[in-house]
């Protein structure tokens, strides 16, 4: 089977648009995520490729995500959350560890967050910031599954595109 | 599971039962939730059986108290007896459920697996089945599901198990 680029949660919404109202909505909703005063750009970029490490998803790492513009990601901080070192990483405060510490065990089992880790990221973020990042994470973790999942569609051929 | 609320609800109640929970401390998000739950329910392209089918799967695979003792009574309408309900669970291959629903459940769990993904078997008789629209329209809705049931158990504060089967309108989170 081919091995598909596309889609990734960063360019997925026009392959949802099908679904009308809906995709419109979530399309909206993730949008926003990329808009708000609670965390950087590039600390939301860095729970994104620790979603996309952990779903083991090359393609998803390897996309550019646009919201970032002209800022580059830099390449030890990067490198270092796509080898699950953020914890040992002298790149990164105490405050993104925390948060990157939440979005591994977010992914991992949602229910088994320990309280000391979403206590962390609370005492660095404030409450309405740890419901953001929450979200956050749901809506991305979303769009890595979806994603997913489209490309597996459509990597089977004779799919029913179009119809 | 935190049984402590990690965040706690707004002081101003409005009535909107998504406004009213500590999702209500984002104004910059909450009100597209609340667009986004009305608009997976009421601009649909599947019918409320099979996003009640999807939704079920979900709240039990993320074991979320609340969504799990939720119905809808929008699918109850469209026939999703508390009997069929109970036939969405690991045996759901062998069940009575019509093969639409069997593979909607196989969709939801392909996209809850960790990590998600779509065996090339299971692909084809989805794309046989379903439209490019109505695969859509499922995702979708698994992806507004998941992330609302996520949500609730990350903030923390579920009540302990079983709760009664609540009977709901759409409109509880709309309005």
């Amino acid at each position: 089977m081919p091995v598909l680029t596309s889609p990734t949660s960063l360019d997925l919404d026009a392959r949802l648009a099908g679904a009308g109202g809906p995709a419109e909505s979530f399309k909206r909703l993730s949008a926003s995520l990329w808009q708000q005063r609670y965390l950087s750009t590039e600390l939301l970029e860095l729970c994104r490729l620790t979603l996309a490490r952990l779903h083991r998803d090359e393609v998803e790492i390897a996309a550019v995500n646009p919201h970032l513009g002209a800022r580059a990601l830099p390449v030890a901080r990067r490198a270092a959350v796509l080898s699950g070192n953020s914890f040992r990483s002298t790149e990164f405060t105490p405050a993104e560890k925390a948060v990157l510490a939440f979005t591994e065990c977010y992914a991992l089992d949602a229910q088994s967050i320990a309280d000391e880790v979403a206590e962390e990221a609370k005492a660095h973020l404030g409450e309405s910031g740890l419901v953001f990042l929450i979200e956050a994470l749901g809506c991305l973790d979303a769009r890595i599954r979806a994603a997913r999942c489209l490309r597996d569609l459509s990597a089977v051929a004779g799919g029913r595109h179009g119809h | 599971m935190g049984t402590k609320a990690r965040a706690s609800a707004p002081a101003r109640r409005t009535g909107n039962v998504i406004r009213d929970s500590a999702l209500g401390r984002v104004p910059e998000t909450v009100d597209e939730i609340i667009a986004l739950n009305g608009a997976v329910w009421q601009s649909t392209l599947v019918s409320p059986t099979l996003l009640e089918v999807v939704r079920l799967r979900n709240a039990r695979t993320v074991n979320c108290v609340f969504c799990k003792s939720v119905r809808y009574e929008v699918a109850r309408n469209d026939g999703l007896t508390e009997e069929r309900v109970q036939l969405i669970d690991g045996n759901y291959q062998d069940s009575s459920l019509s093969e639409r629903e069997k593979l909607a459940i196989a969709l939801a769990d392909c996209y809850l697996g960790f990590p998600a993904g779509v065996p090339p078997q299971l692909a084809q008789r989805l794309q046989a089945e379903f439209s490019v629209a109505e695969i859509a329209a499922l995702l979708v809705a698994l992806m507004s599901f998941n992330f609302t049931s996520r949500t609730a158990v990350s903030i923390g504060g579920m009540p302990e198990e079983p709760l009664p089967i609540m009977l709901l309108p759409v409109s509880v989170t709309t309005t």
